[in-house]
Parts: C-alpha cells; sequence; structure tokens
C-alpha cells in the first residue's frame, strides 16, 4: 500500500526536566490516498496533538511523519499547506471577529498567489452550501453550523488532498452535525479528498472513516477497520468500554 | 403520585432593544419522585427552565408562572429568606462544569462543610463526617485526599462527583441536573450517571434531567420532555421514544449517525416554521 500519509513512532512531548508531558507515545499510521482515517479517544489521549504535530502546530520530539513518501520538514513548507489544511473543533474560537468571511477566504488565496480570487470564494461559499450572500458577513452574523460551514470552505479554498479534521461537529446541535458530516461525506465523495478525523464521539469517526485507531495516554490502543467495529470485533477492554458506553446509559455495570 | 413540583405555564422573558423576548413559553409539568429528562438543542429554554425553578433567572430577566409549587409551597410569592432555605436544602442544582462551579479557593472539604453548615448542622465533627460519608457515597476511593483537594487538584470526573457529593449532602427531595455529564468523557459519564442513579433510586429523590443528548437521556430517565423554542413539543415516557409523533423528536432521534448502520446521507431536518407557533 503506497500510503500517502505515513507517521512513525510519533512522538510529542511538551515542556522539559520533570514538567514534561508526553502527550503522544509512539504512534504509528498510515493513511492511504482517499481514504478516510479516524482518531478515537478521550480527553488528554493525545489525538489531536497528533493531527497538530501533522500540520506543524506541535513539536514532533521523536518519529518522522511522511507526507507523499517526503519527510516533512520544521517549520513545514508553504506548499505543505496547499495541500494539507485543517477544521478545527470551535467555529466561535477559529474565525477572526473582525474578519468578513470574504476577507477570511481571500487571505489564504493572496499568501498562496492563487489568481481568479473573486470567482473562488463565490464557488467555495457555493460549495459548502452557504451561498455568495454570505460573502460579506462577519462571524457574529452566522450560526455555529454557518460558521462551521465557513471553516471548511476556508480549508478547501486551496484545494488541498488532505483534510485534517479536529472534532469538527462537537460543538454543534445534533441536528447540525448530521448536515456538516453529510457535507464533509459529499466534498469527499466529489474531490476524491483523505480525511484524517479526531472525534470522542465513536459513532461519528465509524459513520466518517473506513478505518479507526482507538488512543488512550498517548499511546495507540487498537487500530480497526468499521466493519470490525459492527461486528464488535474489538481486541481491547478499552474499545470494548466506548463502544458499550456510545450506547448511552446501562443500568449495571456489567 | 402526590406531585413533589408543579408547574403551569411557566414563562421567561428577557428585555432587548427588540422588545421583550419570550425565551421559555408556557411550560408546565409535574414531577413526582421519578426521573425526569428535558431535551433541546441550544437556545430551546431547556436551561433556563431549570433555573426558574429555582429562581435563578439572571436579572434582567423575568420568570412568570400560573402555578409553581414545590412541596405544596408556592416559589412564585416565596421571600428571599424562603428561598435560602429551600435552594441547596430541599432542592439543589448539579451544573454542568465543575471546573466553573467549585470555589477555585476553597478546599472541596470546605465547600462540602459550608453547605451542611448553611442547613444547620452544627458540630464540625458531624460535618465532617457527614462530609467524608458523602464523598464516599460518590465513590471517590480516596475520600481524605479529595476533601482536603482545591478543585483544580482533580479531574473532570472527581470534580463532578465532588458537586454531587455537595449538591447531595443535605439530601434534598429535588436534585436538578444541568447537563451533569457533558463536560466528561464517555467512560466517566457512564460512572457518574451510575452514582447519580443509585443516590437517586435510595433516597428517593426527584430528579430533572436538563440534557441535549437524546441518546443518554432516553436511557437514563422515566420520563422525558423536548422542547423547542422555548415550548415543550412532545412528552413521552422513555421507553416509547421509538413512537414519538413529532417530527421534530422524530428527527432528533434519526439525524445521530449510528455505529450499525451506514444512512448516507443522515437524514437532516427541516424545520416547519409551524412547530415554533
Amino acid at each position: 500500500m503506497s500510503a500517502l500519509l505515513d507517521i512513525r513512532n510519533l512522538h510529542v512531548t511538551f515542556g522539559a526536566g520533570p514538567d514534561a508531558v508526553q502527550a503522544v507515545r509512539g504512534v504509528t499510521l498510515k493513511v492511504a490516498e482517499g481514504e478516510s482515517y479516524g482518531i478515537v479517544g478521550e480527553s488528554g489521549s493525545g489525538k489531536s496533538t497528533v493531527l497538530r504535530a501533522i500540520c506543524g502546530l506541535a513539536p514532533t520530539s521523536e518519529g518522522s511523519i511522511l507526507l507523499g513518501g517526503t519527510e516533512l520538514t520544521a517549520p513545514r513548507r508553504a506548499d505543505f499547506y496547499r495541500r494539507v489544511q485543517m477544521v478545527f473543533q470551535d467555529p466561535y474560537a477559529s474565525l477572526h471577529p473582525r474578519h468578513t468571511v470574504d476577507r477570511v477566504l481571500s487571505e489564504p488565496l493572496a499568501i498562496h498567489g492563487f489568481d481568479d480570487r473573486e470567482r473562488r470564494v463565490e464557488q467555495a461559499l457555493t460549495d459548502v452550501g452557504l451561498g455568495p450572500s454570505f460573502r460579506f458577513r462577519y462571524p457574529h452574523q452566522l450560526s455555529g453550523g454557518q460558521r462551521q460551514r465557513v471553516a471548511v470552505a476556508r480549508a478547501l479554498i486551496l484545494e488541498p488532498r488532505v483534510l485534517l479534521l479536529d472534532e469538527p461537529t462537537s460543538a454543534l446541535d445534533a441536528s447540525i452535525q448530521a448536515e456538516v458530516l453529510n457535507l464533509l461525506d459529499r466534498l469527499r465523495t466529489e474531490r476524491g479528498l483523505t480525511y484524517v478525523m479526531v472525534s470522542h464521539d465513536l459513532a461519528v469517526v465509524a459513520h466518517m472513516c473506513d478505518r479507526l485507531m482507538v488512543m488512550q495516554h498517548g499511546q495507540a490502543v487498537e487500530e480497526l477497520t468499521r466493519d470490525a467495529l459492527r461486528a464488535r470485533a474489538a481486541t481491547t477492554d478499552y474499545t470494548r468500554q466506548l463502544l458499550t458506553a456510545s450506547h448511552g446509559y446501562t443500568k449495571a455495570a456489567s | 403520585m402526590s406531585a413533589l413540583l408543579t408547574v403551569e405555564d411557566l414563562r421567561i422573558t428577557f428585555p432587548t432593544r427588540q422588545g421583550p423576548s419570550e425565551v421559555v413559553r408556557g411550560v408546565s409539568f409535574t414531577l413526582g419522585r421519578e426521573r425526569l429528562g428535558i431535551v433541546g438543542e441550544s437556545g430551546s429554554g431547556k436551561s433556563q427552565t431549570g433555573r426558574a425553578l429555582l429562581g435563578l433567572t439572571p436579572p434582567p430577566g423575568t420568570a412568570t408562572a400560573k402555578r409553581l409549587e414545590f412541596d405544596g409551597i408556592d416559589l412564585r410569592s416565596a421571600s428571599p429568606k424562603q428561598w435560602r432555605a429551600l435552594r441547596g436544602g430541599r432542592m439543589s442544582m448539579v451544573m454542568q462544569d465543575p471546573k466553573f462551579s467549585l470555589n477555585p479557593v476553597m478546599t472541596i472539604g470546605r465547600q462540602i462543610m459550608e453547605a451542611l453548615a448553611f442547613h444547620g448542622r452544627s458540630g464540625r465533627a458531624e460535618k465532617k463526617a457527614r462530609a467524608m460519608a458523602m464523598l464516599e457515597a460518590v465513590q471517590i476511593r480516596d475520600p481524605e485526599r479529595v476533601f482536603r483537594a482545591y478543585p483544580h487538584e482533580l479531574s473532570g470526573g472527581m470534580g463532578q462527583r465532588a458537586m454531587i457529593a455537595m449538591m447531595l449532602v443535605t439530601e434534598p427531595d429535588l436534585l436538578i441536573a444541568d447537563e451533569p455529564t457533558s463536560a466528561l468523557d464517555v467512560t466517566v459519564q457512564i460512572e457518574v450517571l451510575r452514582i447519580l442513579d443509585a443516590l437517586v433510586t435510595d433516597r428517593g429523590m426527584g430528579l430533572i434531567f436538563i440534557s441535549h443528548d437524546l441518546r443518554l437521556v432516553a436511557s437514563f430517565c422515566d420520563r422525558v420532555l423536548v422542547m423547542y423554542a422555548g415550548r415543550v413539543v412532545e412528552e413521552l415516557k422513555a421507553s416509547e421514544l421509538d413512537r414519538a409523533q413529532h417530527p421534530y423528536t422524530q428527527g432528533l432521534m434519526n439525524c445521530l449517525p449510528k455505529i450499525d448502520n451506514d444512512t448516507r446521507p443522515l437524514p437532516t431536518m427541516t424545520r416547519d416554521a409551524s412547530w415554533a407557533l
């Protein structure tokens, strides 16, 4: 399998000396072109740190990350961000409150020297189901779901091959979550994108991803396919616990 | 079944520049010693409903009702003194995030003992014993350490248990839990709910469980009120949720991704303007 994204024995350590925190401790994963890969875990499991390490927002203290066969340099080069883009968890925090949607979307185009910006901005808004009428609004004039659509549009406007999704729907209501998940699903099919998606919600990851990894305490607990998950073929206790918990409350601890 | 709490036509209004805005519009229900769930999405008025029951509608908002009775006491005309005796003593509330609702500069033990002192227990030894017993009851393995700990020294799950302990130590008749487990990890969430479940059952309390998570509420409560735009659109038994009549309830049920079936795209909701009428 030729992997588009190849992470080998990734370690991420914050701080030094006795206060050092090992957020990620030896994670290895491969994601093929066009695949959708999920990372599931609870808070503090290091799942988001893996994503942040891929796009250079967290330091790689050991191990390597390869994209299309070449090792990534730190800091990342500009062309990396044309191939890999990220959507963050909280649409209320990740958009500049005093920039219009137009400015949010035009800025990456200007940085990367794209032409035909006018058309691209309008196209990006149409693609995420908002339409050109949203172009000159400010974030506070948008609902949570609309903001997350703008964040997706911002990520996609550079026509990347890989999209890193960090809990893209956990700040949204259930009905809005369904809309955003459908949007992401449709965009991936239309454009053959590769997704790496992080979530604490096993059902969301099972819906979106072909393969997934369960993380706990900075380590990979288990890697399994969607079919294995459906067949409840989890081999570790922790994954089974997550599976049980995802069905809601049960009275007795059995 | 005698009603512990009766709410009739509860309305909560906030003044805005565009004139008064009614966020809760005529909510009525009765509660016995049972577990009642209130479900809705953000802005549905579910949290405001819960707060109004404790007289905690934040000013300049105002809450009015035709009837608001707790165990024979008319809450609408309760004096501040009566409220202080009720709140934390006979009815208490567990908030969403222990990080923001515990006092950061007071140890857990002192906060629990303060609640006891406020509601008429005197002896220090007695208060400490009761606080420790309560911490054990919420399955904190090392109650001595937690008793002396400050909130920032505890994990989210521990903090939430400590808050539940603090709210239950006065043995209230009614507990209002506003998203008590939403800030917690799924596996911890189940543990905290088990504790809550056991305490509610053993002590015969009434519980109002407010949450956005329909699946969780359905599996935890006896009865569910579904709120939309400040109104109760449907009331049903938790076990009969799959027989929901209202399109909003059905939509909420269907739009969740499920591990076992692959509906693609997920059904989304078309909000009918008439639901909000």
